[in-house]
């Protein structure tokens, strides 16, 4: 077999590829409207989490915190939330959802606030917010437990487990996105028009790309509301594009309200927007357009002028989010381009039994490595000390050191993209994902050619 | 009123002892806000933990230094590239980080093997770094490993390799500066003392308390070497790990950040006699006394004077030209910590600007005493500030320009009030001469950006103006200055995109030792 | 209560000098004298706001205690470090008073002693006596 999945094999992390569940929790809370939560655990927990997201969607938004300092760490910090609940709500009249999301010290101290929400329901808020409709849901994401993705995934499904109700089928689909852009959130949004299909989408972050108005009051925030959340439970189907960042979700809602579910595919390239719609098409019995076919031929039109000259045989290392890395992969391989080395930044054992890795551990024709629980000294050592040679590097801003002291060109895609600017707005998904990411690729290797003045005269004619 | 309530905080009363208005003919005495309490939860205070206090703020300038945080991976990966602190040695504490990757099953059955691990891995894998820092993080601390004990154990197994232990949990104290305190102190009990550092000049002193954005210690570095001054140590910026253990042995401690390093000058002036000298590396006519005092003090003042002179002539011109064309703009002064005195006055009296408004995201009533007293009468000055109170008072205050943090920024932008990054500087550094000219060049860039301009348009209902097809800076801001001013000759800012690799290889004046001087007598 | 004894023993290394600001007492001229050199300290120096009340007390006698002598021109003593780092505020500051009060040069020697005990006495007022900061207490750094 060429294509080998292995464990890293270091038992620390020098240079980690995700951060901890709490962060995935919180930038799902973000989609929601009227939603702020409250972090329960240090201020760091927030105020980096902030940054972070910030830095990636050069917007602000709010998350609040319990702020626990040495007296709570000691005797428990309930009393914290309870406040933060109550001035959280008495300063932000619109607010109506607030997840409480435990961080590691809160859950190491054992700070119980499944029982503390009950007590707020009953007193706090029939009290002194009687008239307002305020919803409080607990969403347990220790950070020693699995990683900012399955700390996303875990919200996902919180949030529906909170407020999926049975009610009238609404002959509308889910879609839950996964950790994704806005603008991810507008070209599916945007497929989902062209077939004219009706859906529930988790969660539409896309208002993240918002204006600077004259009158200086425009606010970036999530759009999923309460009643989207509601609905979902009387959806026809639900289709969860990512395996590790919403599937729990729409496997909740089969189970607890029979609705069906689709898990994947990750309509990253060509192949896998197809499967998409070919999926969308048979549960909703809606056709296919014309207008998609013309869009699919557009992509391809545009990525036959860089595929087999350009991309072809190029060595890539991909690291991120399990399915973003995975969906890269596989069009990656479409594009006759070799991956080399995958890296998958947590200790998930269900990886290894993922059918897309297999796949590939099946059909790969070159030896090629997949790495779980991996840090960036995986692609580092790799490169530095184990004869890796690439040609071009996936992944997040966080590993742009790699790319600059090796020398090799990268493109930035997933979470978190800060050093460069407007990645957030432009999709990887769908056609018009394929398209720019192709283009990414290729006009990142023509940078290099000229840079390293390595046949950089090939462009003369093109 | 001295206290200032906010209409946002009214149904949070304890928030208006943290908020003061400068009334005329007020003093100090008369008001000032209450600092360094545990922060009210859920009021979306900007405060970060005692974690981040210490490693990212203090620890991880150290440029030689494996830093290891033991715990989750999220406090290390958060913490890592969001800030700007260079080093010489190719940056390598702003790209390696580690975490010792603490799993459920570590914190039920301890994880100080998986520490030691961790330690070995580490070293092994960075053959040329011989020292570490481990940093505490909630979760270690709360599970009670000890892991002075476990560093103990490699250091015995390795005595080639060093280990500092920095203990400050994120719930440590009621922000970053809990940190800030725990690894003043830590490193001041395990660390000074243990080198004994070689001595090569009559005037030694240890620079405390600056970090290196941008490359502000290197800047500083190069005056006190054009001095003839040894820097023993910088705590921390661009500083290493072996010269900080030789603190004790310095005849002077220069402090610029007091808030976060003021206790490690204390306690060596109380423990070794070192006095503790505080200087602003920021303005010109602070820097310049600042030179002039440690030139007084090893009498050498001469050489600060030449420097000054030198410095002061190649860029005073041209801070001075921004100077007439930011007269009168208003600026909300909101930092972490020591900005806000650092500049508060330098900026309004060397660049012109208007200070309506300082606050501290973290500092003591200390801070806010120094910050008040630099602000002229009706400024605004809270301490640990929130996403409500800040909004408020941007509408109310209506500045031209903000300085503060990444995220409040983009709250700002929104508001059409441009903003420059004040803890890791837009286009930095901004000490020393040429750097405050650069600064002064980043407000003038943010104030008078034509697309600002644009933005405050509303294309479906105002008329403005359409016979143009650009506009520039300069005529916006010179649009009201008089003729001669137009004429100018200076069209602002001249120094290079990057001041400091220049810096790195520069060589300095050899002054003659005074003992071997004395001797030859 | 425990809090509060170990505050009494913070205060115990630099006991209270003054009760009310000391200007209060003060014709309008001595007044206007003080607060211009006043100003010019809070705006420009750094040495009086160590952070505890026994640093401060120091500080504050150290150095205007110096610039004192430098602006009747007595013989300074620069012989420890910590005199001589008090020494360096010193000169700066007399210097920086002479360049901006130029009214300075018109008093003799007692006249000057008498201004700039009333300028220590108010700095000890704002920074220590009569300060609002209750870390000057805090037992150690």
């Amino acid at each position: 077999m060429n294509c080998e999945v292995k464990v890293k094999d270091r038992i620390g992390t020098i240079n980690p590829i995700f951060t901890c569940q709490p962060a995935g929790a919180q930038y799902a809370s973000i989609g929601i409207k009227d939603c702020i939560g409250i972090v329960h655990g240090g201020q760091g927990c927030v105020m980096f989490v902030r940054l972070l997201i910030s830095q990636h969607l050069k917007e602000s938004f709010e998350i609040a915190s319990s702020s626990v300092h040495e007296d709570g760490a000691v005797f428990g910090a309930l009393d914290r939330v309870e406040t933060a609940v109550d001035v959280l709500l008495s300063r932000y009249p619109h607010v109506k959802v607030v997840p409480i999301i435990s961080t590691c010290s809160t859950e190491v101290i054992g700070d119980d606030i499944d029982g503390l929400i009950t007590k707020l329901e009953e007193g706090l808020l029939a009290e002194k917010f009687a008239d307002r409709e305020v919803h409080l849901l607990p969403i347990h994401t220790p950070s020693f437990v699995g990683s900012m993705v399955s700390g996303y995934d875990v919200a996902v499904r919180d949030f529906v487990k909170k407020f999926a109700k049975k009610g009238e089928p609404n002959g509308k689909i889910n879609l839950i996105t996964g950790w994704v852009n806005p603008g991810d959130v507008k070209e599916l949004k945007h497929l989902l028009a062209e077939m004219g299909i009706d859906a529930t989408v988790l969660f539409e972050i896309e208002s993240f790309d918002s204006p600077l108005m004259p009158d200086g009051k425009a606010v970036s925030h999530g759009s999923t509301t309460v009643e989207d959340l509601q609905a979902t439970g009387s959806a026809i189907h639900t289709f969860a594009l990512n395996r590790y960042e919403g599937a729990k979700a729409a496997q909740f809602l089969e189970k607890k309200f029979k609705v069906p579910s689709t898990i994947g595919p990750t309509p990253i390239g060509i192949r896998n927007t197809d499967a998409l719609l070919k999926k969308l098409s048979a549960v909703t019995g809606k056709p296919i357009p014309e207008s998609l076919v013309r869009e699919r031929g557009i992509a391809l039109d545009a990525i036959a002028d860089v595929a087999h000259m350009f991309l072809a045989d190029k060595k890539v290392a991909i690291y991120g989010n399990p399915d973003l890395v995975i969906g890269l992969a596989e069009f990656c391989l479409d594009l006759e381009m070799r991956p080399k080395l995958l890296l998958l930044g947590d200790d998930n054992s269900g990886y290894v039994d993922d059918a897309r890795i297999k796949a590939l551990q099946d059909n790969v024709d070159y030896p090629m490595e997949i790495v779980t629980n991996a840090d960036f000294w995986d692609l580092e050592d790799r490169l530095k000390n184990k004869g890796l040679e690439l040609d071009l590097i996936l992944g997040h801003s966080k590993g742009r050191f790699v790319s600059i002291d090796y020398n090799i060109p990268m493109v930035r895609v997933g979470f978190p993209t800060y050093d460069r600017a407007g990645i957030f707005r432009n999709p990887v998904v769908g056609y018009a994902g394929a398209t720019w990411l192709a283009e990414q690729m290729a006009n990142a290797l023509f940078n290099d050619m000229e840079v390293k003045k390595n046949k950089e005269w090939l462009l003369n004619v093109w | 009123m001295p206290y200032h309530e906010f209409e946002v905080s009214k149904c949070i009363p304890e928030r208006k002892m943290h908020a003061v208005v400068k009334g005329p003919g007020e003093d100090l005495t008369d008001a000032l806000p209450k600092g360094y309490l545990n922060t009210i939860p859920g009021t979306i205070s900007e405060r970060g933990c005692a974690y981040c206090g210490a490693k990212h703020v203090i620890g991880t300038p150290m440029k030689d230094v494996i830093h290891l945080s033991h715990g989750p991976v999220g406090c290390t990966y958060d913490t890592w590239q969001t800030k700007r602190y260079i080093s010489d040695n190719n940056n390598f504490q702003l790209k390696y980080t580690f975490a010792s990757d603490v799993k459920e099953k570590h914190i039920v059955f301890g994880a100080e093997k998986l520490l030691k691990q961790n330690i070995l891995e580490a070293f092994d894998a960075f053959p040329d770094i011989k020292r570490m820092t481990i940093y505490q993080t909630c979760a270690t601390a709360l599970i009670g490993d000890d892991i002075g004990a476990i560093a103990e154990e490699v250091m015995t197994e390795r005595p080639e390799v060093d280990i500092f232990v920095c203990n400050s949990p994120g719930f440590g104290g009621p922000s970053q500066s809990g940190g800030h305190h725990k690894i003043n102190i830590a490193w001041l009990n395990q660390k000074v003392g243990t080198v004994e550092p070689e001595i090569t000049s009559d005037y030694v002193i240890n620079y405390v308390g600056e970090y290196n954005i941008q490359g502000d210690q290197e800047v500083m570095l190069d005056y006190f070497k054009r001095m003839g001054i040894q820097v023993l140590s910088t705590f921390t910026g661009n500083g290493t790990y072996d010269s900080l253990r030789g603190m004790h042995r310095a005849h002077l401690n220069v402090l610029e950040c007091a808030r976060s390093a003021e206790y490690i000058c204390d306690e060596l002036r109380a423990r070794y006699g070192i006095p503790r000298l505080d200087i602003d590396g920021f303005g010109h006519k602070a820097l310049g006394d600042s030179l002039r005092k440690i030139g007084l003090f090893f009498g050498i003042e001469d050489r600060a004077e030449a420097i000054i002179a030198e410095e002061t002539a190649r860029w005073k011109p041209e801070l001075d030209w921004y100077k007439e064309r930011l007269q009168g703009k208003k600026v909300c002064l909101w930092p972490g910590g020591s900005k806000l005195w650092h500049w508060a006055h330098a900026i309004q009296e060397e660049m012109g600007v208007k200070v309506v408004s300082v606050y501290t995201k973290f500092g003591h009533q200390g801070d806010m005493e120094k910050g008040v007293s630099r602000c002229g009468e009706g400024a605004l000055a809270i301490d640990d500030p929130n996403e409500l109170e800040n909004q408020e008072a941007l509408l109310t205050l209506k500045p031209d320009v903000i300085f503060t943090g990444k995220r409040p920024g983009e709250v700002a932008k929104k508001m059409r009030v441009p903003y420059l990054n004040a803890h890791a500087y837009h286009n930095g550094p901004y000490k020393g001469f040429e750097g405050w000219v650069r600064f002064a060049r980043d407000i003038y860039n943010a104030v008078y950006s034509p697309m600002h301009q644009l933005s405050a348009i509303d294309i479906s209902k105002d008329d403005y103006a359409i016979d143009k097809g650009f506009v520039t800076r300069r005529m916006l801001s010179d649009a009201t200055l008089s003729e001669e001013a137009k004429a100018s000759p200076i069209t602002g800012y001249t120094g290079p995109f990057d001041p400091i690799s220049g810096l790195r290889g520069k060589t300095y004046p050899v002054f003659e030792r005074r003992a071997a001087t004395e001797a030859a007598e | 209560m425990a809090k509060k004894d170990k505050k009494d023993v913070a205060r115990a290394n630099y006991p209270k000098l003054y009760d009310h600001d000391p200007l209060a007492d003060v014709d309008d001229d001595m007044k206007s004298k003080v607060s211009e050199l006043e100003t010019y300290i809070m705006k420009n120096c750094l040495w009086q706001f160590n952070s505890r009340g026994w640093d401060r007390r120091k500080q504050n006698a150290g150095i205007l205690g110096k610039t004192t002598q430098l602006l009747v021109g007595e013989e300074v003593d620069t012989s420890t470090p910590l005199d001589k780092c008090y020494w360096v505020d010193a000169v700066l500051l007399a210097r920086n008073f002479r360049e901006r009060c130029a009214w300075l040069s018109g008093l003799g020697a007692d006249e000057i002693r008498s201004v700039l005990a009333k300028l220590h006495a108010r700095i000890d007022w704002l920074t220590i006596d009569g300060s609002l900061n209750e870390e000057l207490t805090v037992q150690n750094y």
